[in-house]
């Protein structure tokens, strides 16, 4: 019996926490592996996505200092956090079950 | 445009959104920077790099404003963290969302309460500055005046006579020291065109016992009260400032003052005077002497004390009565109904605007209690609209006291900007009240009215106890037991009775106290039209008063000021327009009561007994034709009135009712200050001191007999009487360049002064019952409303059953009409309870004037029905089939 429950992340957020399930990155990072896949925002905006992961503690995100030529100035990096690991797992598993109910032929051609 | 920090961003908008997004943006910038070839190219990705800064900003900007749930906990807890400082921002933050999502109740609230926390602060203000603000003189409550009064009349008087002054002050043991002071107007010449100073004339002792200190030079001394002593004068810090250019080599020089070189011993302190709603221009010595005259009433002046430590007003007034028998004893002839009392120095210098006040801040505190009895209403109805969403959460296990301090925080934040708004609210009715107190009442304080500290607590505390109250009220809706019932009922989450019956008794509550402030009002205004009736005994209308003095040099003679007035009388009657002039020593209605005792000479006093008192008055025969007082018999003053002419006098009804046995006063003589004098007229009554004032016995003496240097002029017009005044002007200064002229005001304006209190009192009073009515018809609509929208059901199902348009009406108006019923009938007996504290501001009515009461109970019927109305009519007109159908 399938879970009924809709995944708890949108697909950005499956993209970002999956950009982070290996390694910590910084934001900049995080934000050039969405723009590969088209969604190009405004720094802004896109701090803003991050902004309410941190809210909803699935990521965790705090300052480290970088050296710019001969300028120090901070980035702020980004980690996932086990509820982001549940979550993303969650919805990793909400699409399995999707594909593995409707879509048996395609799979299988796979 | 470059922003460095985000400052003004909220935390999570600046720490997680613009911080990381602008040090990318550096990182960027200073990687490009550190490639760019040219210091050109440079500049301009310095510019770039700015306005990308800016952009960013603008954008969170954005984001703070439109993006909410950046400031929400994580959903997946109700629970916050223990941090009490966070908890109460994040239910301070939360209050203030909730209540912008609810412009129209949070503004009709805000408007509400800052109305009426504006009104007690304005009012408080004037209070504070006038009531409880100390004296500017040290241990200022150790101050008392001593005053005089006639126990055969009950008149009292601010002054006492000489004669007594000097004893009391020789054998009393209540005070440290009695020091004598009085008024003083003088003339300075020789410095530029003359001008008028007013001043103190300090006995021996006063300054010291007033804490006074010279600026420079020296206060003045026991000496400089002697008799013969060389003419000295201590200038005030102003005069010396605005007339001396504050030179202190003024010091030891004369200057002219009136006939007499007086030389400058010292500069009073920059805020003395004394009393201390004087001008305080100059200070010149008072001499007293040392023992008692025989003519003990042959000059006046007035007394202040210092209490000895465990003395009070009180005990010192049973020294005085001691006192005042021991002299009635030893001098029956002047003494015998004479009895002396202390008064506070404030109490005597506030006078009748202590009670006006008080009343004031007892109105303006129940306008408070019906303002908050609206919000506290309007309240009452978004909590129960809100039960089922509290309930919801109670359901889904939030706390209790988490949705108390929800609660709390909303009433806190709405008392909180109500306060504030509430100040500015103050600080436009402080004005407003200050314009509306008549130049005719003085009071200390009064020109100074500022928000201090005292002030601002008040204001603090009024909104303080408005927040709990309305938190309590607020979270009396929360019970835990709802909360699954309301999830059960679904969206009839209706009230229950018992909330009802809570909003219907706040509203009764607000409809006692706007009929208590009604009939205050009526009261008041029934009292007012009782003394604008009032007929004085002479016509105001057309009349110009005139107040001048001479100079002294140059009339000192009697003849030359005789002939001076003469003149001046001829040459303003020949001015077009003018019907008659005259010139008095007493201007009518304004609280002067001066008497003089009254003998006939063939029923002399008998020894020991004092003779009866008359008010004195100096009159020239244009005086009683331009006011019109009647002549009922024998004639006015006319040419055979003149310096040295033999003594005659004109006297009014009751004199001549009382005093002569009701037989014609005319061709007999009377005795008075010793002189006989020939009864020439019978006048008409008069209320001199006041309008309130009974009529009473007065004397006339001939003003071209003796006229004084000081008098007041009255003409009587044909046109607008103001509109002769630099007519006057002209002539006075033509016959005599140095004359001066001090108030110039018509009758009618000394008539309407007279009563000023009243009508300060009348006006506020007004506008506070106004708002107090207005406010209470909005609760009973507010009400009203909520009922049928409560009711819509039932009445739907009447409605489609057959009940009549005007039986729902009447539904509707029974109950809205049972709750002002209720109110009104309570709010009448608290009235006449109230209303007894308006005391000495009533005329002419009772506090349980029926025409009041009534008046109240119509007006308040009428408009709580009128609000009723609407909602009644708004039931009747529902569509049943709807209304079913939708529930």
């Amino acid at each position: 019996m399938p879970d009924p429950r809709l995944p708890p992340l949108s697909h950005l957020q499956f993209l970002v926490l999956g950009s982070l399930l290996t390694e910590d990155r910084p934001g900049r990072a995080v934000r050039e592996v969405v723009a590969e896949y088209g969604v190009r925002r405004s720094g802004a905006a896109f701090y803003q996505l991050m902004a309410r992961l941190e809210r909803d503690r699935v990521v965790e995100g705090w300052y480290a200092p970088l050296l710019v030529g001969d300028q120090s100035v901070m980035e702020r990096r980004y980690r996932i956090t086990a509820r982001g690991r549940r979550a993303w797992n969650a919805t990793r598993a909400f699409h399995d079950a999707v594909v593995a109910r409707y879509r048996p032929e395609e799979l299988s051609d796979a | 445009m470059r922003e460095s920090g985000g400052r003004g961003l909220p935390g999570p908008v600046r720490e997680q959104v613009y911080q990381p997004a602008r040090f990318d943006l550096e990182i960027r910038h200073f990687d490009r920077l550190a490639r760019a070839p040219s210091a050109a190219e440079r500049a301009g990705l310095r510019i770039q790099h700015s306005l990308s800064l800016g952009l960013l900003y603008l954008q969170c900007v954005w984001i703070a404003i439109t993006d909410r749930s950046l400031f929400l906990p994580p959903p997946h807890s109700l629970i916050l963290p223990p941090d009490r400082i966070a908890m109460l921002r994040y239910h301070l933050r939360h209050a203030v969302r909730r209540l912008l999502r609810e412009p129209s109740f949070t503004l009709a609230v805000i408007l509400t309460l800052a109305l009426g926390v504006g009104a007690n602060v304005a009012v408080f203000a004037v209070v504070e500055a006038v009531l409880l603000r100390p004296l500017p003189y040290p241990s200022a409550n150790e101050l008392v005046v001593v005053q005089h009064r006639d126990t055969n009349t009950g008149i009292a008087k601010p002054y006492i006579a000489i004669g007594d002054f000097v004893d009391l002050a020789q054998r009393q043991q209540v005070f440290t020291t009695l020091a004598a002071y009085g008024g003083v107007q003088s003339i300075v010449f020789g410095r530029g065109d003359p001008y008028r100073v007013e001043g103190l004339s300090a006995g021996p002792g006063l300054l010291e016992l007033l804490g006074a200190h010279p600026v420079a030079g020296r206060l003045l001394t026991l000496d400089d009260s002697r008799e013969g002593a060389a003419p000295v004068v201590m200038l005030g810090y102003q005069l010396w400032q605005e007339r001396f250019g504050g030179d202190p080599d003024i010091i030891g020089k004369s200057i002219r003052l009136g006939s007499i070189d007086r030389q400058v011993v010292g500069i009073a302190a920059r805020d003395f005077s004394f009393p201390p709603t004087a001008q305080g221009q100059i200070i010149v010595p008072q001499t007293i002497p040392l023992t008692a005259p025989s003519a003990r009433k042959s000059d006046w002046v007035f007394a202040v004390g210092r209490l000895r430590s465990a003395q009070t007003p009180a005990t010192a007034t049973t020294a005085l009565t001691a006192l005042s028998r021991q002299l009635a004893a030893e001098f029956p002839q002047t003494n015998r109904s004479a009895t002396y009392f202390a008064e506070g120095l404030r109490e005597s210098l506030v006078g009748s605007l202590r009670p006006a006040l008080l009343l004031l801040l007892g109105a303006v505190a129940a306008v408070l209690l019906i303002a908050c009895a609206n919000v506290a209403n309007l309240l009452l109805v978004r909590a129960l609209g809100r039960r089922r969403e509290m309930s919801l959460r109670l359901a889904l296990g939030a706390g209790r006291a988490r949705l108390t301090a929800q609660m709390a925080a909303e009433s806190f934040v709405l008392a909180a900007v109500a306060g504030v708004a509430g100040l500015m609210v103050a600080t436009v009715g402080v004005r407003a009240l200050v314009a509306l107190i008549p130049a005719t009442i003085s009071a200390p304080g009064l020109t100074d009215i500022t928000f201090d500290g005292r002030v601002l607590a008040f204001a603090l505390g009024v909104t303080l106890i408005a927040a709990v109250v309305f938190g309590a009220i607020s979270t009396l809706t929360i019970r835990s037991e709802d909360a699954a019932g309301a999830l059960v009922t679904g969206v009839r989450a209706s009230s229950g009775s018992g909330a009802r019956k809570a909003a219907a008794a706040l509203v009764a509550f607000e409809m006692a106290f706007a009929i208590v402030l009604l009939m205050g009002a009526g009261l008041i205004v029934r009292s007012f039209v009782s003394l604008v009736r009032v007929n004085p005994g002479f016509h105001s209308d057309h009349v110009i008063t005139v107040a001048i003095s001479v100079p002294g040099a140059r009339f000192d003679s009697v003849p030359a000021r005789a002939e001076y007035f003469a003149s001046a009388f001829r040459e303003i009657a020949a001015i077009p327009g003018v019907q008659s002039v005259g010139a008095a020593a007493v201007t009518p209605l304004t609280g002067n009561n001066w008497t003089t005792s009254f003998e006939l000479p063939e029923h002399p006093a008998p020894a020991g007994e004092q003779p009866a008192e008359v008010g004195w008055q100096v009159a020239s025969e244009g005086y009683f034709r331009a006011l019109r007082i009647p002549l009922l018999s024998g004639r006015l003053f006319d040419q055979t009135e003149r310096p040295g002419s033999p003594g005659t006098v004109i006297v009014s009804q009751e004199v001549q009712r009382t005093l002569f046995g009701g037989t014609n006063a005319v061709g007999r003589s009377v005795k008075i200050g010793g002189e006989l004098l020939a009864v020439v007229g019978v006048v008409g009554d008069i209320r001199r001191a006041g309008l309130r004032d009974v009529p009473r016995a007065d004397i006339y003496l001939p003003f071209a007999r003796s006229p004084a240097r000081a008098a007041t002029l009255f003409a009587r017009t044909s046109g607008d009487p103001a509109s002769i005044t630099p007519a006057i002007r002209e002539i006075l200064r033509r016959l005599e360049a140095n004359t001066v002229l001090q108030q110039a005001q018509t009758l009618d304006d000394v008539a309407s002064d007279s009563i000023g209190d009243l009508r300060l009192v009348l006006w506020l009073l007004a506008i506070f019952a106004a708002t107090a009515l207005t406010l209470a018809a909005v609760g009973i609509y507010g009400v009203m409303s909520y009922v049928v929208r409560q009711r819509t059901r039932e009445i739907g199902t009447r409605i489609a059953l057959g009940a009549s348009r005007e039986s729902i009406i009447w539904l509707v108006m029974r109950e809205g009409g049972t709750i002002a019923a209720i109110g009104a009938a309570s709010g009448l007996l608290l009235g006449m309870l109230a209303t007894r504290w308006l005391g000495s501001l009533l005329y002419g009515v009772g506090n349980a004037d029926p025409i009041a009461l009534a008046g109240a109970t119509v007006l308040l019927s009428g408009t709580a029905l009128f609000a009723c109305y609407f909602p009644a009519r708004r039931a009747a007109g529902l569509d049943p089939a709807r209304t079913l159908s939708a529930q």
